[in-house]
C-alpha cells in the first residue's frame, strides 16, 4: 500500500532481547510492520502472531504429480504405446518401475516446493528488497513499525520501542 | 528520300501504348514475379532488380548451404537395365575356385552384378558343397587394388598387341621355352598348353606345386603301377591313423575329407563313431580332433610307420620291415590292433613327401584291405600332380643359363619353391621371362613381361579335380581391369586363330566332353545344363592313357625300403627337429594379401597376423620363455646357413624336441595387407635329392634373443578351468551306456516347490512370451565341430565384418560374429577348484585334448543384454531372435558387460572409410567396397553389434516363401555360418516347425513356459542363468577308452 | 549494559536448548554476530591470498591437460581408452561411481544432520554441498563421454519423442535410472544448496562497496531481506528439502549399485550392493569433504569455525562407514563360498589372488585398514594425520569400483574370452579432467561464495561458542 514511507525503527542486537521485546511492543497495542533478523529466530513468527505456512501441502500436492506423471509416462511408453519383448519380461514390468517413479516423486516435490516458496516470498533477482538498516542482513535485528498504520504517533512508538529493548531506535522514509 | 527499315519489338512498340514506353527502357521486365511484393511500397524499378539478386543471393547460399548436409553419394542407374539384374535381387551362378593348390566347386552370389559372396555347390559329388576359407575369401581377393590394371613390360605399361608381337618373337628365338606351373586341372588349358608346345616344339611345361604330394605320386608308381593321388573316403572309415597328415585342414582336398569326416562323427542315428588316431610333431587341427595322440619328431616318423607295418603285417602274414622298431608307443600297438579289427574299414595316410614311408602306408592299407573300399585308386585326383625333380632340374637348368624363354603360368616359385631365392638370380639371366599373375609377387617383380590373367570370378575355364569329376567357371563380373584369360594368351602366343577363351572352351567341350555323354538332344543343352550346374559328371570315363582300369598286383619291395627307412631315421636323434606346416587360413601364402585370411584366428593357437614358432611347454620353460596374455620373446631359428628371427609361441600338444613354423609368410611382394607379415619359412625347406621336405632334422638351432614381442592371439587362456557349465565331454563307451553322459544339469534349491529343487528356468518372475510364427535355433554338434573356422570367414563376409589390424587384436577388439572357442583340457584335477587347484587348472596339459567350441550370440529369450539398454537398441524379434537396432544405439557397452558369453563387439573406432585401418580392404576403398553385402549396414564408430543369426537372409526366405504363397520350409534359409561349414556341425532351423531337421535333430518340445529339447546330448552353454539360449549345444563324445581319458 | 535482565528471562523462551555447557564448543575464539559476518565475507570482498592463486592456477592447469585427453577421445573414439569386448567398462564407470559416492557427504550432512540438529553441520555443510555439486558434475561426465556416440546419447538417453516414431526408453535399464537419480538428485542438491546461499548473498549484498558487486549478489539474493514471515516459510522450505534429501541420497548410490547388482555378471550379481555402495558413498564422501576442509581452513583461517572437534567428529563417522565397507566385503565372500556358485566362487577368489590382487589388497589396506587408526584419539584430533588418511581413504574407494568392475568383468564365464585391462594416456587424461574440473569449480566458489553458512552458525552462535 501507497502507505509505506515512514518507519519507525527499534534496532536489536540479541535475539531474546528481541522476542522479549516484540511481545512488550504488541502488547502495547503496535501494529509491527515486520521483523528483519540477520538468521531465523525461533518463536519469533509465534510473538508476531504469523500463521503456520501452508508450503508443506504444496509440496504434498507436488510429490503426488510426480508420482501420477512417472507411472503414467513409464506405462505409457513401455506398455501401451509400443510394448518390446525385453529380457523376457512382461509388457507390464512392473517392479521396474519403481526407481524412476521415486525420483520424479522428488524431483517435483524439491522444485514445485521452492517455486512456491519464491513466488509466496516474492523472491526474484530483480526483486528491490526494503533495506530499512543496511546491518538487518549482518548482526541487527530491526523491528520496523509503520506509522501509517498506527494511532500512536512518532515519539509514542519511539518510546514502546526504548523500553522493550531496543538499543537504537530512528526513523527510515522511503520515497 | 531513303526509306529507313524498322523493327518492332512487338505490337506495344509499334503502337507506343503509354505503358509499353514507361518500361521500355528497363532491363528488367517488371513482371517478374519479385516485383510484385516490392509494388506495394515504392514503385522504385530499380528495387525489383535488387531484389532478384538478394533472393538469387539467398537462394544459392540455401542450396550451399543444404549441400552441406550430405555427401553425395555415386548411385549411378542402369541405362538399360541388365535382362537377368534386378536391383535388389540376388543371381548366383556357379563356378570353381582353384587356386593351384586348393579346389573347390562354388556357387557365386552377385548382386546388381558384382560377386559378393563364395558358397559351396552342393551338386559337386566332389566336394559336395564344401570348400575351404581360402575359396570363400577369394571373392575379396577379386576387389584387390593391387591387382595389375594392364599387361605390363619392365613395369610400364604395353598394348595386348606389341605384347603379343614381342612376346612371340621372344618365344620364337628362344633356345628353350619353359612354361611353369602349379598343377593345372583345366583339361582346356592343358589342350592349349599341348597347342603351345605344337608351336614351339623346345617347349617344357613343367609343373610343381608350393606343397608336394610328390611322395604319394612316386609311392603309388611304385606300388599301385600309377603315378597317382588315390581318393580317400574318410567316411567309410571306422579307424583312421595319420601319421602328420592334415587332412582335415590343408592336405590334399581338406574340405571334401572334412565332409567325409564328419559323417562318422556324428551319433544321432546309431551310437558308433570312427576312432582317430594321430602321431605328429606340430598339434595340427587334425590332430586336436583325434582320439588318440602321439608327439613324435619328423625323424621318427619312418620308423612309426614302419612299426605299424609291421605289427600288422605279423597278423597279416606280410613280410616284415628290418627296421628297429617302436617299442615305447602303447597308441601305436593300440591302433595296430584297431586296425585289424577294421580290416576294409580303415584307412592309413600320412603328411610326408617321402615316397617309402607312403610306400609302407599303402602297404599297410593293402594288407588292411582297404584298396577298393576307403581307397578308390580308379578315380584318382588330379590335383597336387607336380613333380619335385622336375623342378629343381628346371631350377639348375636355370641357373646354367639354359634357359632362353620361361612363363610362370599364374605361380610364384620365387617365393613358394625351395630353391626360390636361387631362382630369383637365375631368373635375371633368362633372355625372356613372362608372368601372367594378377597382382604383384616375389616372382613377376622381377620379368620382363607380365600378362596378368583374370581373376576366376571373371573368366570361363573348366576343372577336371579328380577323374569324371568336371567343374565349370564362368564370369559373374566384366573384368575390372585389362587383363586376359592366362589360357588364352597361351594360344594367341602359339599363333592359333581363336577369337576368345570362350568358344575355345566351349568347342573343347563340344568335341571332348559331348560325345561321351548322352541323353542330351543337342550339345547346347548339355553345355547349359552343365553350365548352370557348374558340375558335371562322366563315369567311366574313357581315360587318355591306354592301359588303365583293370587293377594292378599290389608290388611292396620290403627289402629296399626298409634300407631306406633306416638309413633315413632314428628314434634316438637328440636335436631339436624343424617341422614346417601349412595354416588353415594363409595356406602356401598364395592368398597372403586377403585380409580376412590374415585375421582369421588359427584353429589351435588363436593366432592371427603372424607366424611363429611352436615349441612344447617344457622347451619354454627350459628358454626361461613365459608366455603370458600374447606377450613372449623372440628367438633366432637357423639351419645350415639360413636363420630367422621369430617370436615364439607356446603350444600344447608340441612334440617334444621339435619345433614347429608355418609357411605362408613373410611375403616381400604380395601387396599391403601381407607384405612384412611373418618370416618366410621357405628357406628352412629341405631339398634332398630333387625332393622337397618339410622338415629339419639335423642342425637346427634355436636361440632366445630376449627381444619382447607380442602374437596377437583372440583367446590367451587356455583351458575351461573344469567349468562342466561350459564345455560337456564324454566317452564313446560312457555314452553307449548312457547317452546324456557328460551332461551337467543344474539344480537349484527353492523352498517354493515341493521337491526342493528346479531347474534354473521353471524358476521365474515373468509368465514369458510365447513364439507362435517362427522360432529360430541353432544346434552346435560339438563332437563333429573341427575347428576348421569356415565359419567364421563365411560370416565375415556375409556380414561386413570388419578387419581390425594387428594391433587392435591385440587389444582384444577382433570383430568375428562368430569365434571358435579352443578349450585344452588340463592335468589339473577339475574338482579341486582351491586356490592352489585352480593355479593347476589354468595349465594346459602337455598333450592335451582340445574341444572346439563355436561361440556366437546365444539369441537368449530372456537376455541379459536387453534388459539393460537404456534407449532399448537391443530388443527380442517376434521370432525368438535377439536382435541389435543400430541407429538407436548409443555406446554404453553395458549389454556387452552384461552378456555371458561376451559375444557382443563394439565399434571402437571408425572402421571403413578410415586411413587408420587400410589393411581393411573391404571398406577403405571403392573397389574393396564392391565386396561389401547391400543387405546387411555398415555399422558406425560407437555401436555395437554381434550375430543376427543372418536376418537378412531369415527375410529372404521368408520373402521369397511369401511370393509363393507358402509358409516357409526347412532349407529355404540356411544361416551363412551352417552353409559353410564342411561337417554339418552347425544347423539352423524353426524350432515351431516340428518337422524341421533342427526340431527332430533336438526333440524339441514346448512347454508352457518355454520349450525343451529330448535330445539327452543337447544343453545350454550356462544353463543355471536361466537366460534361455535358442542355441543348443551337443555333448563332445571321445571315442576313447575309459582308461586312457586323463585329464 | 542493563539490557542483561531481561536476557535471563528471555532464555526461557529460547527455543534452542542451552548446550554450551556439556558440549564442546563449536565455534572457538568468542566471536560475536559480526565478527563472524566479517570473518566469512572478508575473503569474498578481499583480494585472493596467493595461496589461493596458486591453488587456482595448478588446478586449472590439470583441467587443461585433461580436456585434451577428453576432446581426442571425442574426436577418434571411445577405442583410444584400455577397453576391450570382455572390459567394456573401467577407469570411465569407475571413475563415475567414485565421484557420485563423494557426492554423497554434502547433501547427506546437511540433511541428515539437518533433520538430527546435528548443530556442528552449521560450519561445514555449504562447503560439502558445493562439492556434492562439483562431483556430482564431474560424475556427470563419465555417463555421457563413455558412450559411443555422445552427441546422440546425452539426449537419446532422455523420455523425449524421436524421429523413431514410437521408439521410448527401456525403462528397464538401471543405466536409465541413473539418469534419473543421477539429475535428481543434482538439481535437488543444487537447490538445496542455493535456498541456503540467499540469505548469506544478502548479507554480502548490503556489505558490497563497489557498483558490479552490489549488482551480482544483489541478483543472487533474490532480494532477500531477513522478514520474520519469510524466514518462517524459508524453516520449513530447508527441512522439508532436507526430509526428501535424505532418501534422495541414499536411493542415488543404491541406483547406481543396480547397475551391478541386477546384472549376470559374477561379482555384480550381488544383492548386498545397495547398503554397501551407500554406506562406502558416505565413507568416501566424508573423507573428501575432510580434504577440502583442510585445505581452506588453512587457506581462509577458519580455524575457529572448522574446529578440531568438527574433524574428530567426522572422523568418528569415518571409522562407522570404514567399518561397515569391511563387514561388506567379508559378507560378499561369505556369501560366494556359500552360494555354491562356481563361477561366483572363481570371481572372488580371483580378485585376492588373481593377477588384479595388487588392486584388491591396496583397497583392503585403504578402505578398511586405514581408518581404524582413528580409534586412537591422539590420530582422530591430528589435523596431518586426519589428512593423510583421509587422501588414503578415497584412493581406496577409487580401487573398491575399479576391483569390482574390471576385476569382476575380465574373467567372467566362459575363459575363452578372459583378457586383461590396461589403461592409456587417455584413461587417465580424462579423469586428470574431472579433478581440474573439481578443483577450479571448488576454489571458485571459495573466492566468490561464503564458504561457511553464516546465518545459521549465527544462529547457533550463542549456544555454542566458546568464550576464548
Amino acid at each position: 500500500m501507497e502507505s509505506n514511507k515512514n518507519f519507525v525503527l527499534g534496532v536489536f542486537n540479541d535475539e531474546d532481547v528481541l522476542l522479549d521485546g516484540v511481545q512488550k511492543i504488541k502488547g502495547g497495542g503496535v501494529n509491527i510492520h515486520e521483523v528483519f533478523t540477520p538468521f531465523p529466530v525461533h518463536g519469533l513468527d509465534h510473538v508476531l502472531g504469523y500463521k503456520r505456512s501452508k508450503l508443506p501441502i504444496a509440496a504434498f500436492l507436488f510429490g503426488l504429480t510426480g508420482t501420477i506423471l512417472a507411472i503414467t509416462m513409464q506405462v505409457g511408453m513401455m506398455t501401451v504405446d509400443w510394448p518390446m519383448i525385453i529380457g523376457g519380461k512382461d509388457y507390464l514390468p512392473v517392479p521396474t518401475f519403481v526407481p524412476v517413479t521415486f525420483e520424479l516423486t522428488v524431483l517435483l516435490t524439491a522444485f514445485g516446493m521452492v517455486g512456491t516458496f519464491l513466488v509466496v516470498a516474492d523472491l526474484k533477482p530483480w526483486a528491490k528488497p526494503k533495506i530499512f538498516d543496511i546491518r538487518q542482513t549482518d548482526d541487527k535485528h530491526i523491528v520496523a513499525i509503520d506509522l501509517a498504520d498506527n494511532e500512536k504517533d512518532k515519539a509514542e512508538l519511539e518510546l514502546i520501542l526504548k523500553n522493550s529493548g531496543a538499543e537504537e531506535v530512528k526513523d527510515k522514509k522511503f520515497d | 528520300m531513303k526509306k529507313q527499315k524498322t523493327y518492332w519489338k512487338g505490337i506495344e512498340e509499334l503502337t507506343k501504348s503509354p505503358e509499353y514506353l514507361k518500361y521500355a527502357e528497363k532491363e528488367f521486365p517488371d513482371y517478374l514475379p519479385i516485383k510484385e511484393g516490392k509494388m506495394k511500397q515504392d514503385d522504385n524499378s530499380d528495387a525489383s532488380r535488387r531484389d532478384f539478386l538478394k533472393m538469387m543471393g539467398f537462394g544459392i547460399a540455401a542450396a550451399s548451404l543444404a549441400a552441406c548436409e550430405a555427401p553425395v553419394r555415386k548411385a549411378i542407374p542402369y541405362l538399360n537395365k541388365p535382362v537377368e539384374v534386378d536391383p535388389g535381387i540376388p543371381n548366383y551362378y556357379a563356378s570353381t575356385f582353384y587356386d593351384g593348390g586348393n579346389f573347390a566347386s562354388v556357387v557365386v552370389k552377385t548382386r546388381e552384378g558384382r560377386p559378393i559372396k563364395i558358397e559351396g555347390n552342393k551338386l559337386s559329388n566332389f566336394t559336395r558343397g564344401t570348400k575351404t576359407p581360402q575359396a570363400e575369401s577369394s571373392v575379396l581377393s577379386l576387389y584387390d587394388k593391387q591387382r595389375f590394371k594392364n599387361p605390363l613390360k619392365g613395369g610400364d605399361k604395353i598394348s595386348w598387341e606389341d605384347l603379343d608381337k614381342e612376346v612371340k618373337a621372344g618365344l620364337a628365338s628362344a633356345a628353350s621355352v619353359k612354361l611353369v606351373s602349379n598343377t593345372i586341372i583345366s583339361p582346356t588349358t592343358l589342350k592349349a598348353i599341348e597347342e603351345f608346345k605344337a608351336a614351339y616344339p623346345n617347349a617344357e611345361h613343367i609343373q610343381y606345386d608350393p606343397v608336394s604330394a610328390d611322395g604319394i605320386l612316386t609311392a603309388n608308381e611304385a606300388t599301385c603301377g600309377k603315378r597317382m593321388i588315390p581318393s580317400y573316403d574318410f567316411s567309410k572309415a571306422e579307424v583312421i591313423v595319420s601319421f602328420g597328415a592334415d587332412f582335415l585342414g590343408t592336405w590334399l582336398t581338406p574340405g571334401v575329407f572334412a565332409h567325409q569326416y564328419g559323417q562318422t562323427r556324428k551319433l544321432n542315428k546309431n551310437s558308433k563313431m570312427s576312432r582317430h588316431y594321430q602321431f605328429e610333431s606340430n598339434l595340427s587341427m587334425t590332430g586336436a580332433n583325434a582320439d588318440y595322440r602321439q608327439g613324435i619328431k619328423p625323424s621318427q616318423e619312418g620308423l612309426y610307420v614302419a612299426t605299424l607295418y609291421n605289427l600288422i603285417a605279423s597278423k597279416t602274414g606280410k613280410p616284415q620291415l628290418s627296421i628297429s622298431s617302436v617299442e615305447s608307443s602303447e597308441h601305436l600297438k593300440k591302433a595296430a590292433n584297431d586296425l585289424i579289427s577294421a580290416r576294409g574299414k580303415s584307412l592309413v595316410v600320412s603328411g610326408s613327401n617321402d615316397s617309402n614311408i607312403q610306400a609302407i602306408v599303402n602297404a599297410i592299407n593293402d594288407a588292411l584291405s582297404n584298396y577298393g573300399k576307403t581307397i578308390d585308386t580308379d578315380t584318382p585326383v588330379h590335383l597336387k600332380q607336380g613333380s619335385d625333380k622336375a623342378m629343381s632340374s628346371f631350377v639348375n637348368q636355370a641357373k646354367a643359363g639354359r634357359v632362353g624363354a620361361v612363363i610362370f603360368f599364374n605361380c610364384n616359385p620365387v617365393y613358394d619353391y625351395a630353391g626360390g631365392s636361387e631362382l630369383k638370380e637365375a631368373i635375371s639371366t633368362i633372355g625372356l621371362s613372362i608372368s601372367t599373375s594378377d597382382r604383384p609377387d616375389e616372382t613377376n617383380t622381377i620379368v620382363e613381361y607380365i600378362a596378368p590373367d583374370h581373376h576366376y570370378l571373371e573368366s570361363w575355364g573348366d576343372a577336371q579335380p579328380a577323374k569324371g569329376h568336371f567343374s565349370l567357371s564362368q564370369p559373374t563380373i566384366t573384368p575390372i581391369f585389362n587383363s586376359r584369360a592366362a589360357s588364352f594368351n597361351l594360344l594367341a602366343w602359339s599363333g592359333s586363330n581363336v577369337e576368345d577363351y570362350f568358344t575355345y572352351l566351349k568347342s573343347h567341350w563340344e568335341e571332348k566332353m559331348y560325345p561321351a555323354v548322352s541323353g542330351f538332344p543337342n550339345f547346347q543343352t548339355f553345355w547349359d545344363k552343365s553350365l548352370y550346374d557348374g558340375v558335371f559328371e562322366l563315369k567311366n570315363q574313357p581315360s587318355e592313357e591306354s592301359e588303365d582300369s583293370e587293377a594292378v598286383a599290389f608290388s611292396f619291395n620290403s627289402g629296399a625300403i626298409s634300407s631306406a627307412i633306416s638309413n633315413s631315421y632314428s628314434l634316438d636323434g637328440s636335436g631339436i627337429e624343424l617341422a614346417l606346416y601349412e595354416k588353415v587360413g594363409i595356406g602356401s601364402g598364395a592368398q597372403a594379401n586377403n585380409p580376412w585370411l590374415q585375421e582369421l584366428p588359427d584353429p589351435i593357437t588363436k593366432a592371427t597376423w603372424d607366424n611363429y614358432l611352436t615349441i612344447s611347454q617344457k622347451m619354454a620353460g627350459e628358454m626361461g620363455i613365459d608366455f603370458k596374455e600374447s606377450n613372449t620373446k623372440t628367438v633366432t631359428l637357423s639351419h645350415s646357413g639360413q636363420s630367422v628371427e621369430v617370436p615364439v609361441l607356446v603350444q600344447p600338444g608340441q612334440a617334444e624336441g621339435t619345433v614347429g613354423l608355418a609357411i605362408g609368410y613373410g611375403r616381400t611382394n604380395a601387396g599391403k595387407v601381407a607384405d612384412g607379415v611373418g618370416v618366410d619359412a621357405s628357406v628352412f625347406v629341405q631339398v634332398k635329392d630333387g625332393i622337397r621336405h618339410w622338415f629339419a632334422s639335423e642342425g637346427v638351432s634355436v636361440e632366445p634373443t630376449g627381444n619382447p614381442y607380442r602374437i596377437a592371439q583372440t583367446q590367451t587362456h587356455q583351458t575351461y578351468m573344469g567349468r562342466d557349465f561350459v564345455i560337456q565331454e564324454t566317452v564313446l563307451s560312457e555314452f553307449q551306456k548312457n547317452p546324456s553322459a557328460g551332461r551337467h544339469s543344474p539344480h537349484i534349491a527353492t523352498w517354493t516347490s515341493e521337491k526342493g529343487y528346479k531347474s534354473p528356468g521353471d524358476i521365474t518372475l515373468w509368465n514369458g512370451h510365447k513364439y507362435n510364427n517362427h522360432h529360430w535355433g541353432l544346434a552346435i554338434d560339438m563332437n563333429s565341430c573341427i575347428g576348421c573356422s569356415n565359419c567364421s570367414i563365411a560370416c565375415s563376409a556375409e556380414n561386413n565384418i570388419p578387419v581390425v589390424g594387428k594391433e587392435e587384436v591385440l587389444n582384444r577388439r577382433e570383430m568375428h560374429w562368430i569365434r571358435i572357442d579352443r578349450y585344452y583340457s588340463s592335468s589339473g584335477d577339475t574338482e579341486d577348484k582351491s586356490i592352489s587347484g585352480l593355479r593347476e587348472l589354468e595349465k594346459a596339459a602337455d598333450n592335451p585334448e582340445v574341444t572346439f567350441q563355436p561361440m556366437m550370440c546365444q539369441h537368449c529369450n530372456n537376455a541379459p543384454c536387453e534388459t539393460v539398454c537404456p534407449v532399448a537398441a537391443t530388443t527380442h524379434s517376434s521370432e525368438g531372435l535377439n536382435q541389435m537396432t543400430y541407429n538407436r544405439c548409443i555406446g554404453t557397452r553395458y549389454c556387452a558387460n552384461n552378456c555371458p558369453y561376451k559375444v557382443r563387439r563394439f565399434n571402437w573406432f571408425k572402421y571403413h572409410d578410415n586411413d587408420q585401418f587400410d589393411k581393411n580392404s573391404a571398406m577403405n576403398n571403392d573397389l574393396g567396397k564392391m565386396v561389401l553385402n547391400p543387405d546387411v549396414t555398415v555399422r558406425a564408430r560407437g555401436v555395437m553389434e554381434k550375430c543376427t543369426l543372418c536376418v537378412q537372409r531369415i527375410q529372404a526366405g521368408k520373402l521369397k516363401a511369401k511370393l509363393e504363397k507358402r509358409r516357409p520350409v526347412d532349407g529355404d534359409i540356411n544361416t551363412a555360418c551352417a552353409e559353410a561349414c564342411p561337417t554339418d556341425a552347425i544347423l539352423f532351423g524353426d524350432m515351431n516347425d516340428p518337422k524341421s531337421a533342427l526340431s527332430e535333430h533336438l526333440g524339441i518340445v514346448q512347454e508352457e513356459k518355454r520349450k525343451g529339447v529330448k535330445n539327452p546330448r543337447a544343453f545350454h552353454v550356462l544353463e543355471e542363468l536361466s537366460v534361455s539360449p535358442n542355441v543348443y549345444y551337443l555333448t563332445k563324445v571321445r571315442n576313447k577308452d575309459l582308461e586312457d581319458t586323463e585329464a | 549494559m542493563e539490557i542483561t535482565a531481561p536476557v535471563e528471562k528471555a532464555t526461557d523462551h529460547s527455543h534452542e536448548p542451552v548446550t554450551a555447557s556439556v558440549r564442546k564448543p563449536l565455534v572457538t575464539g568468542g566471536k560475536t554476530i559480526h565478527d563472524v559476518t566479517k570473518d566469512i565475507c572478508g575473503p569474498v570482498e578481499a583480494a585472493p591470498p596467493k595461496t589461493w592463486l596458486l591453488a587456482m592456477g595448478l588446478s586449472s592447469t590439470v583441467l587443461l591437460v585433461g580436456l585434451y585427453a577428453l576432446l581426442m577421445t571425442l574426436w577418434e573414439g571411445i577405442g583410444m581408452w584400455g577397453l576391450n569386448k570382455t572390459v567394456g567398462w573401467a577407469w570411465d564407470i569407475t571413475n563415475f561411481v567414485w565421484w557420485v559416492g563423494i557426492g554423497h557427504a554434502g547433501t547427506l550432512i546437511s540433511a541428515v544432520l539437518l533433520l538430527f540438529r546435528q548443530k556442528w553441520r552449521t560450519s561445514i555443510n555449504r562447503a560439502a554441498e558445493a562439492m556434492t555439486i562439483f562431483a556430482v558434475i564431474c560424475a556427470a561426465v563419465f555417463p555421457v563421454i563413455h558412450m559411443g556416440r555422445p552427441w546422440l546419447g546425452f539426449y537419446w538417453a532422455l523420455p523425449l519423442p524421436n524421429t523413431f516414431g514410437s521408439l521410448w526408453l527401456n525403462f528397464n535399464s538401471p543405466l536409465l535410472w541413473d539418469v534419473f537419480a543421477i539429475s535428481t538428485y543434482f538439481s535437488v542438491s543444487l537447490v538445496f544448496w542455493y535456498i541456503g546461499l540467499v540469505p548469506d548473498f544478502a548479507t554480502i549484498r548490503d556489505r558490497a562497496k563497489n557498483k558490479i558487486s552490489k549488482l551480482i549478489y544483489g541478483g543472487l539474493s533474490l532480494g532477500w531481506s531477513g522478514g520474520a514471515k519469510n524466514w518462517e516459510r524459508y524453516e520449513s522450505v530447508s527441512l522439508i528439502l532436507a526430509g526428501i534429501a535424505t532418501p534422495l541420497v541414499l536411493s542415488v548410490h543404491t541406483i547406481v549399485s543396480f547397475d551391478f547388482a541386477t546384472s549376470v555378471i559374477p561379482g555384480w550379481h550381488t544383492t548386498i550392493f545397495p547398503p554397501y555402495f551407500v554406506a562406502g558413498a558416505i565413507f568416501s564422501g566424508f573423507a573428501m569433504v575432510l580434504t577440502l576442509m583442510l585445505v581452506t581452513r588453512r587457506i581462509y583461517k577458519l580455524e575457529d569455525y572448522i574446529t578440531i572437534h568438527h574433524i574428530e567428529l567426522m572422523n568418528i563417522i569415518i571409522i562407522v562407514t570404514g567399518s561397515v565397507v569391511g563387514i561388506a566385503y567379508i559378507t560378499e565372500f561369505f556369501i560366494a563360498a556359500y552360494s555354491g556358485v562356481e563361477a561366483e566362487q572363481y570371481a572372488f577368489t580371483n580378485r585376492m589372488t588373481g593377477p588384479y590382487w595388487w588392486a584388491y589388497w591396496s583397497m583392503m589396506t585403504c578402505n578398511v585398514i586405514s581408518p581404524q587408526l582413528f580409534w586412537f584419539k591422539k590420530i582422530r584430533t591430528s589435523i596431518a594425520a586426519t589428512f593423510i588418511i583421509s587422501i588414503i581413504v578415497n584412493i581406496g574407494m577409487w580401487f573398491e569400483r575399479f576391483v569390482i568392475i574390471v576385476t569382476s568383468l575380465h574373467r567372467d564365464f566362459l575363459p575363452s574370452s578372459w583378457a586383461m585391462f590396461t589403461p592409456t594416456l587417455y584413461d587417465i587424461g580424462v579423469y586428470l579432467f574431472t579433478f581440474g574440473f573439481f578443483f577450479t569449480a571448488y576454489f571458485l566458489f571459495a573466492k566468490f561464495f561464503p564458504v561457511i553458512n553464516m546465518a545459521e552458525v549465527k544462529a547457533v552462535l550463542k549456544s555454542t561458542s566458546s568464550k576464548e
